[in-house]
């Protein structure tokens, strides 16, 4: 899977870097942010590359919103066509005894495809099984399912929304990789950076780059009275997300 | 398509047996759910591809290599795996700093957002719980890039030896900010692009 440039007009030395591979018709990929594009089996497989993950106060103090964003770097053109992968779980997971396992899951699901695609959302629900690996999904009947890209659920109990949103990331990411090369990505315009340090300072105001501007993802936010992921535990959480196919 | 068709119906077949041991185990061993599990909907079964708790960890910290086995393993093992490798990378810019190097480690692993929910929510953001004993998780609008940095290269966590102030030129900001107007309700995330 190739990626459209995730150039934009000014970024000079980036798109010169990126004329380079597409001279040698190698197309163009893009580089990981803060989780964007984490490894090689995401590189290749979008549906499965979680680039962010958050946890804040929702509407009112005693309601947090969770967020779980996947697919890097959707441009504008393909962000009404692009939807969740039926064949995935993504998971929020969430320990409240400090232990860092998982107490509480809520399990997100898709059918079909496209415009049309449907999620369904379990939980929170003590996990069917712990751990990484050997997941299933709860026989609990779905607490909310509806179409993509609206809001559904109750303001006062769980409200879900699974859709495309712009990706609040922000990063100047090339630079990153002058300072620190040895994580620049083996593909894509960024690989092309040089293999040593070739800066040891951000740069200013007026000539830095966000680098995630002007892209997509594929967002899951979820929002519900936080007793229903302390129930059983303290009201001190750890929250991580998972896919899993 | 053949061929996906194909892996699918084998991945079936193997899923099935791998959950009826899966069953057996979690009857023996219990889990960490108050002595409780929830019924399970169907055979089949996932296995966990990509984790993320706290931004950064994983991009920063951890070498290339490393990606694909945190994206396999769940926190309760991260200490113990990856405890080395956030030190290490602080100790390749700052060696003298030790205490940094420990109490990063310290916050980052198990690789979780710590949310605590009793505390005020305007105290809310990333690495806030550490740092204030505030509310903690990550907001939209944190400039997760700035705090990271800050915490390796300035005061944020070891007041000496700082090499720079929060937000400050050379290292300790990348000057770049949020691109999005979030809204104040539900989704909060800005419309796409």
């Amino acid at each position: 899977m190739q990626f459209k440039s995730p150039l934009r007009r000014g970024r000079r030395s980036l798109a010169v870097a990126a004329a380079a591979v597409l001279v040698t018709g190698a197309g163009i990929g893009v580089a990981r942010a803060s989780d964007h594009q984490d490894n090689p089996l995401v590189e290749l497989n979008p549906a499965m590359d979680m680039t962010d993950v958050y946890a804040f106060p929702g509407s009112s103090p005693d309601r947090i919103a969770l967020v779980l964003n996947s697919w890097a770097f959707i441009t504008p053109a393909q962000a009404a066509t692009t939807s969740f992968d039926p064949n995935l779980l993504y998971q929020f997971k969430i320990d409240n005894t400090g232990d860092a396992k998982e107490d509480r899951v809520i399990q997100v699901s898709f059918s079909g495809t496209g415009a049309n695609q449907t999620v369904s959302v379990r939980g929170p629900v003590v996990p069917p099984v712990v751990g990484a690996m050997n997941n299933q999904v709860a026989s609990a009947d779905p607490v909310v399912t509806g179409k993509i890209n609206q809001t559904l659920g109750t303001a006062g109990g769980i409200q879900v929304f699974a859709g495309v949103r712009e990706d609040p990331f922000f990063i100047d990411l090339e630079q990153f990789f002058r300072i620190v090369p040895d994580r620049k990505p083996s593909t894509g315009a960024l690989s092309a950076l040089p293999d040593v340090a070739s800066a040891s300072s951000f740069r200013t105001t007026s000539t830095a780059v966000d680098f995630v501007k002007g892209f997509n993802v594929l967002s899951i936010v979820v929002e519900m009275p936080a007793s229903q992921l302390t129930a059983g535990g303290t009201a001190k959480l750890g929250v991580w997300g998972t896919i899993s196919r | 398509m053949l061929i996906n068709r194909s892996y699918t119906r084998g991945r079936r077949l193997l899923a099935v047996a791998v959950s009826a041991g899966a069953l057996a185990l979690t009857a023996a061993c219990g889990s960490d759910n108050n002595g409780a599990t929830a019924p399970i909907q169907t055979t089949r079964t996932y296995n966990q591809v990509q984790r993320l708790g706290n931004p950064l960890v994983s991009e920063v910290f951890l070498a290339k290599k490393d990606h694909p086995f945190h994206g396999s393993i769940g926190p309760a093992d991260d200490a113990a795996s990856f405890t080395a490798s956030v030190k290490g990378f602080a100790a390749a810019f700052r060696p003298q700093a030790t205490t940094l190097q420990t109490t990063l480690a310290a916050v980052l692993l198990p690789d979780m957002l710590i949310v605590q929910t009793d505390k005020a929510a305007t105290s809310a953001g990333w690495l806030s719980w550490a740092l204030a004993n505030g509310y903690g998780g990550r907001k939209l609008t944190d400039d997760v890039v700035d705090t990271g940095l800050s915490a390796i290269f300035s005061d944020l966590l070891d007041p000496t030896q700082s090499v720079c102030k929060p937000g400050a030129l050379p290292l300790c900001t990348d000057n770049v900010a949020s691109h999005s107007t979030f809204t104040s309700t539900f989704p909060y995330l800005a419309p796409p692009k």
